[in-house]
């Protein structure tokens, strides 16, 4: 090649590279906000309220002006890892309770799992003076400051999926760990005839999976004398690590009939786990509702699932956030003055065991 | 390049390999042993092969992952490689392309993802380590695009493609044995294969490859290309295996086989290495990980124990190889020296 062509060429690879990486960066975010406003029918389970919501959006323009709302009100989800599928559902909800009133919702957040970017981007959409911010955090203390900041300003916010308890915030919307864990330990013994040894995998270190397990094995130690949760194994958050730790546990523990998975990712892996070591009579109870796991259920290789109350995180953090804006809420006279907290300050926005009975419910349409 | 000068540095090197593949088998060898005293479920077929067919992604990739650290480069790409690979096919197939048609697009966009590292690495002379880290998170970026964020589910797809990561050919796991003939295949060209050698010499002195006459921006070219080429076949498999693509997938890959490598002798700067040793690195790690959770190592202190058998079996691979090598500077100095000789 021609010396004189070659640096133009270069050039061109750098610039496609270097807009390849951008894209790359923005279009996760982008990507789900643009997915969402698409009009895509939620989960069926939640289809009713949806189809409720149909006329209201209709005259929403009405509807919000009757309680103050101006059509261009700005609500914001802000998350981290802001490209993961767990978010879509929250902020579906978020958006249909958006919808209701006729006000405008945003989703935004930080690609990567970091907090200096994850606190850069919540106080960046601070500096725009939204109505409302919900937010997931990242670390507990890292937003303190933020969110107080932003509470100072004017903006009521509300944290859901992850909390930062000394930051002010007026709730927290959550799946109640513990109690999902206990869940699932419940729905497993039954299935097992409440006898037999069983095992987790999970996420060390990353405290809603260490209360799932939590929950799980307290739950089976207290209620059900014949069983023995008999090893914990780290899962990785990827497929053919958790894999490996599953198959790991099964050589390790013939006896073993259950194994319980506190992220989807681990669920995978120990469907894979169970069929290459010929040990299909093993019941696996997973989390969460990605596709993987539902057809999963459908196909048997996966007894059950923990689904979250996604929907009702970001439905409920909307509400709280709209009825604070607008002064909708006054439990008591100058509750503000009086440092009084007019919300119920955390939602447990709880489980359902998903089974092949009720999998089709779960199912989002693309 | 004439072939006495090839023989020459071919028997040098071949020298400096087999004594560093020893050492690693031979810890091998003593860990098992000791692991297979302290649990009884060790040394049993199915656990080995579990074992094996957990290793073999990440082997797969080891081969590539060689080959560039024998260049003087690595790779930091390819676990996002791996991910993206499987996140094309599957989502191209769930979008009503042919499942094959789907993997020849996945491993032609992944090859392409190589030509780009090796362009700007090869040609423009880029340093490896940040145009491959930009990689990592562009083609990380095209999985999350691609996939908008969720693991997409093949639940229908055609037998003959998940017979590739899940069924057995001659008692062996069908995704051990492609592991098994890639890392034979590539270990035989690292050693015979005019191509490969001129790798070492790149690796070992750039400008004196170039002078030689090797076309160094080529073969670099080629080098990503090749690692690519192999995350890619490793995330088909990987998405053969598991039914389910995964965003995800692959995540943190590129550390584990660049320890791999590393415990197998390949050196960070480059000129040494085998993916015969790459091989035995990977089988090492995935060794200790087993036993760790066949002991019931707690969580907790998997980790730390891991990170340091690791420190320790390269520490002792390295003191070993420090004895053997003052035995042998005299005739190495010689070969090596002949080898520049013939060059000119």
């Amino acid at each position: 090649m021609k010396k004189w062509l070659l640096k133009p060429i270069y050039l061109l690879i750098i610039v496609v590279m270097a807009m390849g990486l951008v894209l790359s960066g923005c279009s996760s975010t982008a990507q789900v906000s643009d997915s969402a406003a698409e009009q895509e029918e939620p989960a069926e389970a939640a289809a009713a309220q949806v189809e409720d919501e149909a006329p209201a959006a209709a005259e929403a323009q009405d509807t919000g002006a009757a309680f103050g709302a101006d059509p261009n009100e700005e609500y914001y989800m802000v998350t981290f890892l802001s490209g993961i599928e767990y978010w879509k559902g929250c902020y579906k909800g978020f958006e249909a309770a958006g919808k209701l009133y006729g006000v405008k919702t945003i989703y935004g957040g930080a690609a990567e799992y970091d907090v200096n970017q994850a606190v850069t981007v919540f106080e960046q959409i601070i500096a725009n003076k939204p109505a409302g911010i919900a937010v997931s955090c990242i670390n507990p203390d890292a937003y303190i400051e933020p969110i107080k900041k932003a509470m100072d300003a004017g903006i009521p916010v509300v944290t859901f999926d992850a909390d930062s308890p000394n930051s002010g915030r007026y709730a927290f919307l959550a799946t109640g760990n513990v109690a999902a864990g206990e869940t699932a330990a419940k729905y497993l013994a039954d299935a097992l005839g409440g006898e037999g040894d069983v095992a987790v995998v999970t996420l060390p270190g990353q405290l809603n999976h260490e209360e799932r397990c939590a929950g799980f094995v307290d739950y089976i130690e207290a209620n059900y004398p014949n069983m023995k949760v008999v090893q914990t194994a780290n899962g990785g958050g990827e497929q053919t690590t958790a894999a490996t730790a599953a198959s790991g546990i099964l050589q390790a523990n013939p006896s073993v009939k259950g194994l319980f998975c506190t992220d989807a990712t681990s669920g995978v892996g120990a469907v894979a786990a169970i069929s290459e070591t010929n040990r299909t009579d093993v019941k696996i109870v997973s989390f969460d509702t990605d596709k993987g796991t539902l057809d999963a259920i459908k196909a048997g290789t996966i007894e059950a699932s923990i689904a979250q109350g996604t929907w009702n995180m970001g439905f409920w953090a909307f509400q709280q956030l709209f009825q604070l804006k607008h002064d909708l809420i006054n439990p008591t006279e100058g509750w503000e003055e009086k440092g009084i907290n007019p919300l119920p300050p955390y939602i447990d926005t709880g489980v359902n065991v998903v089974t092949k009975d009720n999998v089709d419910a779960f199912y989002v349409s693309e | 390049m004439s072939n006495t000068n090839g023989q020459a540095i071919r028997a040098f090197f071949n020298k400096m390999k087999s004594f560093r593949e020893a050492t690693i088998l031979l810890t091998i060898i003593i860990f098992s042993v000791i692991i297979s005293f302290l649990a009884p479920n060790f040394l049993t077929v199915d656990n080995l092969k579990t074992t094996a067919i957990g290793m073999s992604a990440d082997g797969i990739i080891a081969i590539g992952m060689t080959v560039a650290l024998v260049s003087g480069g690595f790779d930091l790409s390819v676990g996002s490689i791996l991910g993206v690979s499987s996140v094309i096919a599957g989502v191209a197939y769930l979008a009503g392309v042919d499942i094959w048609i789907g993997c020849l697009i996945s491993v032609a966009i992944c090859l392409l993802f190589g030509l780009f590292d090796g362009l700007l690495i090869g040609k423009v002379g880029i340093n490896p380590f940040i145009i491959t880290l930009g990689m990592m998170q562009m083609a990380r970026g095209v999985a999350y695009v691609v996939t908008t964020g969720s693991p997409q589910s093949l639940a229908s797809v055609p037998e003959a493609f998940s017979f590739l990561g899940q069924k057995d050919v001659l008692g062996l796991p069908f995704i051990v044995l492609i592991f098994i003939v890639l890392a034979v295949a590539g270990d035989i060209l690292m050693r015979k294969s005019s191509p490969f050698r001129k790798v070492f010499y790149i690796g070992s002195n750039q400008k004196a490859a170039k002078l030689s006459g090797i076309n160094v921006s080529k073969t670099k070219i080629g080098v990503y290309m090749l690692t690519a080429f192999l995350a890619s076949i490793s995330g088909l498999l990987t998405l053969s295996r598991f039914g389910v693509a995964t965003p995800t997938a692959g995540q943190g890959t590129e550390m584990r086989v660049i320890s791999a490598a590393v415990i197998g002798g390949a050196s960070l700067s480059g000129g040494q290495g085998t993916i015969l040793g790459a091989v035995l690195g990977t089988v090492l790690l995935n060794l200790i990980n087993n036993a760790l959770v066949l002991l019931k190592v707690s969580v907790y202190w998997q980790q730390l124990i891991s990170g340091l058998i690791l420190i320790l079996a390269v520490t002792i691979d390295h003191i070993s190889h420090l004895n053997k090598k003052s035995l042998k500077t005299k005739k190495s100095i010689f070969t090596s020296s002949n080898a520049v000789i013939n060059n000119k």
